[in-house]
């Protein structure tokens, strides 16, 4: 049997354990007063220089609330405890101290070397792929891209958890009569974890390489070629020029896997492996909570991210490598031989296989299967489980509905939010106030949600808040806050080219050709961005759909989100339930992507499609 | 007085002025408004980008502003256009006051004005004859109407049956193209045209400028254009405005600012073969001196505006138009040059000489051709030499003179005109 901690119970890591359902869910960051600093930027540009302060002002206002002020508040802990009244020293290290020994600093070493093995694993596989794809003549390269996207909509929970229902003692293969013994002790423990984390980064190495490749011309290649060099000479001229997007790949999934609480709740505390992420749940999870203590790990993320950047000046030194040329063409595609193409055919079928597959067909099988986890098994295929799903209090429709509405909400608040951030750090002449919204959202990026949703407890649950009528701790509205500022710095992130590609000229040749501000936005502008806007929207809600971390901290009692939801089943070894949850999670999160953009190609105009932000 | 007066197309009512109704294509032109521009200065930070510029444009004339990078001729256009705001100053288009300093500004859709952009700034979700419709929607019409006038435009520019293409799905000139019948589809009384052809290739250039001239004449409308390039201006322009450094330094016909240029910077600016170190002797009659070289003991007599009362033995520069410098076979009088570089150039030659104190001129045209390292007499035709001393009378003096038409002391209409 597998142990687990105890991750998963409803109302675990609750301070001041009661709901206040007295509390206004309408404070001053409700969805509706955060949005409404948006409409007035670009307008404001046109209309003069009131306006034009007005827009950031409003925007940093939200940002201070959603990111910075909670943040600073809780890191703060790890040096003042008592600046917020939360302890007697005024400044100390103790917490530090205590985090670089016993069980914190074993957790640290695990998550710098399981993150490091991962970055290594990613790079080498998404490297690779992203250079069969993009080109040569790999068979299939059209699919794996799409498969890639899959895999970055897996949550890491879900995975873990897939591959626990396939491998354990009484899992699908013991079912099947195989027995995964072997597999099983190996599989638990830091190989499993690098692997998971591997397969679910995956993505993020494989979209970065690719983007440097597509801007990449095939004249450098063409050039080592005509100049006589091989295929093995070629690809070494070709690796440090393509270096500065390796390291950023590896430094993306570094972080990453640092900032991943979905292994850690899962496999590695199973696994009794402990790792950063965790050992900070458990401080606050403890009672009484040690927020110093979570504080100091948590400064300690936040700083393990800068290692990867670090690394990455080291190795750059000062050289350029401005190869992004605007006269690129198309590169030619190498032909693989015959040989080549079956075993790389093979490889990416088994990658996926393993990294998509066993997973999902874990859980699928198991979902089908007849009190499934319990010692007597019966093998035989049945829906009960799915009709315990749907049926009575027990079931999943209460969490599923209450996640899909956050989720909706989330995506809308960070497609607003985010493109209003975009446009304040592609404005022109920003200067010093773009650059810090950058360096904010760069540094939130890289912030783990752990880390957000532990300030979050800490910083909404203080009683300054509480005495001026703010009492948002374990409300809806706060948990929304949470979702948004975990979604927003990736995505807005994720605006900003499309939105500093958009050229002031369109919309001043609307407004020219009479329209009005409003409208030459809606007209002009939107339109351009719909593809972006639309994917920031899908991943967002497919993200927020199943979140772990800040889900796990901050949901307001009696309303589980779908993600706590389950875990709470399988930490009580309901695994039938559990599995047939998953399952139908990870449906509704791939249908609503599906049909998203199968709306988008059916019902937009045609020039619509030609907007600004492309799939890799 | 000016902005009040409005150009009316030949053959064309009074009463025609028609925004919306439907009916024969000439229905749509209205009348074009004269703009008056007085004292526009717009700041970004510390820095003046445009400098106290007035100048008047006379109804359904064609006026190029002319100078180079940085010299604020695209901020005074942006600023007639409503996309940026004036710091100083005020703009009338027709009889309307649409800004007035800090305090008054129209928006741009609400100038009845239309643009031709330098990058073109199609808008890539719409197809060429929806880029064009969105111009017109401005005239409410019903959508098939605006459509037929959509593709009729398209004709015009030559691109017929290239409606349902996207912008990327057309080349440079084509883009253009589109984007100068969008300017054209509403009719408006006043097009502006900010250096529609500086992104394309030398082939198109000549083509689409020709297209440029006569449909926005066709149109009647009142048009201005910038750009930084000399022979484009004057191709094009009934009169050209100078800007050098945010001020307005010369306005006049084309034949004005090219055969009298009232500073170095303009003579410069509109096409040089060379300039020369030269010191004054004395005048030799109207606006001419006579000035000695300092590198050779020549002479020669150049027309020089500004240093006609200047003392004997005063430093500056000889400024040499292309057409000033003739070639002659070596002679006792004349100064004595090498031919450096000989390029043909189909009506004849272009040849580039080296003086032999280290000077040269470039682009000097003979129909002969002359070999590299020949040694050739040059002689000067006083007309096309300008003599500008080194220290210029004080900038408000140039641009005094500059300013052929001052702004008219007329009541300005008020923001309640607009």
């Amino acid at each position: 049997m597998i142990h687990r901690l105890g991750v998963g119970s409803f109302g675990l890591g609750r301070r001041g354990a009661s709901a206040q359902p007295g509390a206004s869910p309408v404070g001053a960051t409700s969805p509706d007063s955060r949005q409404r600093g948006h409409p007035a930027l670009l307008p404001a540009q046109l209309l003069g220089r009131s306006g034009l302060l007005a827009g950031p002002a409003a925007l940093w206002v939200v940002l201070g609330v959603l990111l910075v002020l909670p943040m600073a508040v809780f890191l703060v802990q790890a040096f003042s405890p008592r600046l917020f009244g939360a302890g007697v020293q005024w400044f100390t290290l103790d917490n530090f101290a205590n985090a670089f020994s016993g069980a914190t600093l074993q957790g640290l070493a695990d998550s710098l070397g399981v993150s490091a093995a991962t970055s290594l694993l990613c790079v080498a596989i998404g490297g690779s792929l992203a250079w069969g794809v993009h080109r040569t003549d790999l068979p299939g390269r059209r699919v794996w891209p799409i498969m890639m996207w899959a895999l970055l909509l897996v949550p890491t929970f879900l995975a873990a958890e897939g591959w626990e229902y396939l491998l354990q003692p009484h899992g699908v293969l013991s079912q099947f009569g195989i027995d995964a013994s072997p597999i099983y002790g190996v599989f638990f423990g830091p190989l499993g974890v690098v692997f998971v984390l591997a397969m679910s980064a995956l993505p993020y190495a494989y979209i970065t390489i690719s983007a440097a490749l597509l801007h990449l011309g095939s004249e450098f290649e063409e050039a080592a070629r005509v100049h006589g060099a091989g295929a093995w000479r070629t690809t070494r001229v070709m690796l440090p020029i393509l270096g500065p997007a390796l390291l950023s790949a590896a430094a993306i999934v570094f972080a990453e896997s640092m900032s991943d609480f979905g292994v850690a709740s899962t496999l590695a505390a199973s696994a009794h492996f402990p790792v950063a992420t965790y050992v900070l749940f458990q401080a606050i999870d403890n009672n009484p909570a040690d927020f110093g203590l979570a504080a100091a790990v948590g400064w300690l993320l936040v700083a393990s991210a800068a290692i990867p950047i670090a690394v990455q000046a080291w190795a750059l030194r000062g050289r350029t490598y401005a190869v992004v040329s605007g006269r690129t063409r198309t590169p030619t595609r190498s032909h693989l031989s015959p040989p080549v193409r079956v075993l790389a055919t093979a490889s990416i079928v088994l990658l996926f296989g393993l990294a998509l597959g066993a997973p999902i067909v874990g859980a699928l099988v198991a979902s089908l299967l007849k009190g499934f986890g319990s010692e007597i098994s019966v093998s035989a295929l049945t829906l009960a489980n799915y009709r315990t799903v749907f049926a009575g209090d027990a079931g999943l429709a209460a969490p599923l509905a209450f996640s899909t509405g956050m989720a909706a909400l989330a995506a809308l608040g960070t497609m607003v939010l985010g493109l209003a951030v975009a446009r304040l750090m592609a404005a022109r002449g920003g200067g010093r106030l773009a650059r810090l919204t950058d360096l904010v959202l760069l540094g939130s990026v890289a912030l783990p949600g752990i880390v957000l949703a532990a300030g979050y407890i800490f910083a909404y649950n203080l009683p300054l808040l509480g005495n001026v009528g703010l009492d948002l701790y374990e409300t809806t509205p706060l948990l929304l806050m949470g979702y948004v500022a975990t979604a927003l710095p990736s995505q807005a992130r994720l605006m900003v080219g499309p939105v500093s590609q958009l050229q002031e000229s369109l919309v001043h040749a609307a407004r020219v050709h009479g329209s009005s501000a409003a409208s030459a936005w809606r007209r002009a502008v939107l339109p351009m961005l719909s593809r972006i806007l639309l994917w920031a929207g899908l991943l967002t809600f497919a993200k927020t759909l199943l979140e772990l971390p800040v889900s796990q901290l901050l949901y307001p009692p009696g309303s589980p989100p779908v993600s706590v939801a389950i875990n709470s089943y399988v930490a009580g070894y309901h695994y039938d339930i559990g599995t047939a949850m998953t399952v139908v999670a990870l449906g509704e999160e791939f249908a609503v992507i599906l049909v998203g953009l199968a709306l988008f190609a059916l019902i937009t105009p045609r020039g619509w499609r030609r907007s600004l932000g492309a799939t890799p | 007085m000016i902005g009040a007066v409005a150009h009316r197309p030949s053959g064309t009512d009074a009463s025609s002025r028609t925004r919306g109704a439907p009916g024969r294509p000439d229905d749509r032109r209205i009348l074009a408004p004269g703009v008056v521009i007085d004292g526009a200065t717009k700041r970004f930070g510390a820095k003046t980008a445009l400098d106290d510029v007035s100048l008047t444009i006379e109804p359904g004339s064609f006026l190029v502003l002319l100078g180079p990078s940085g010299s604020g001729k695209t901020t005074l256009l942006r600023c007639l256009a409503g996309i940026e705001r004036l710091s100083a100053g005020r703009i009338a288009i027709g009889d309307r006051l649409v800004a007035d300093g800090e305090r008054h500004h129209v928006a741009p859709e609400r100038r009845d004005l239309s643009m031709v952009f330098q990058d073109y700034a199609l808008w890539p979700h719409l197809t060429a004859e929806q880029n064009i419709a969105f111009a017109i929607a401005r005239l409410r019409l019903p959508k098939s109407e605006a459509a037929r006038r959509s593709r009729e435009l398209l004709g015009r520019v030559g691109l017929a049956g290239l409606g349902e293409r996207f912008p990327n799905e057309l080349s440079g000139g084509e883009q253009q193209r589109v984007s100068l019948a969008r300017a054209l589809a509403a009719g408006t009384g006043l097009l502006l045209f900010d250096e529609p052809l500086s992104n394309l290739d030398a082939g198109l250039r000549e083509g689409l400028r020709v297209e440029i001239a006569t449909l926005a004449r066709e149109a009647a409308a009142t048009s201005i254009y910038i750009t930084h390039d000399q022979a484009e201006a004057f191709a094009l322009a009934d009169r050209i405005g100078v800007l050098h450094g945010g001020r307005l330094v010369q306005l006049g016909t084309p034949e004005d600012v090219y055969l009298r240029p009232v500073s170095a910077f303009v003579a410069q600016f509109t096409g040089l073969a060379g300039a020369l170190r030269a010191s004054t002797e004395g005048p030799t009659g109207p606006n001419q001196v006579r000035v000695r070289l300092d590198a050779v003991d020549a002479h020669a007599v150049a027309v020089a505006p500004a240093a006609r009362d200047a003392a004997a033995g005063t430093p500056g520069r000889l400024m040499l138009r292309h057409a000033a410098v003739r070639l002659a076979p070596p002679s006792e009088s004349g100064i004595v040059a090498r031919i450096a570089d000989t390029a043909f150039r189909g009506r004849g030659y272009d040849h580039a000489v080296e003086l032999p104190w280290g000077d040269r001129l470039v682009g000097i045209h003979d129909e002969r051709r002359w070999s590299r390292g020949d040694t050739v007499c040059l002689s000067l035709d006083p007309a096309a030499c300008f003599f500008f001393p080194d220290d210029p009378p004080p900038h408000g003096a140039e641009s005094r003179s500059a300013a052929v038409s001052p702004a008219p002391d007329r009541p300005w209409p008020g923001p309640q005109a607009s």
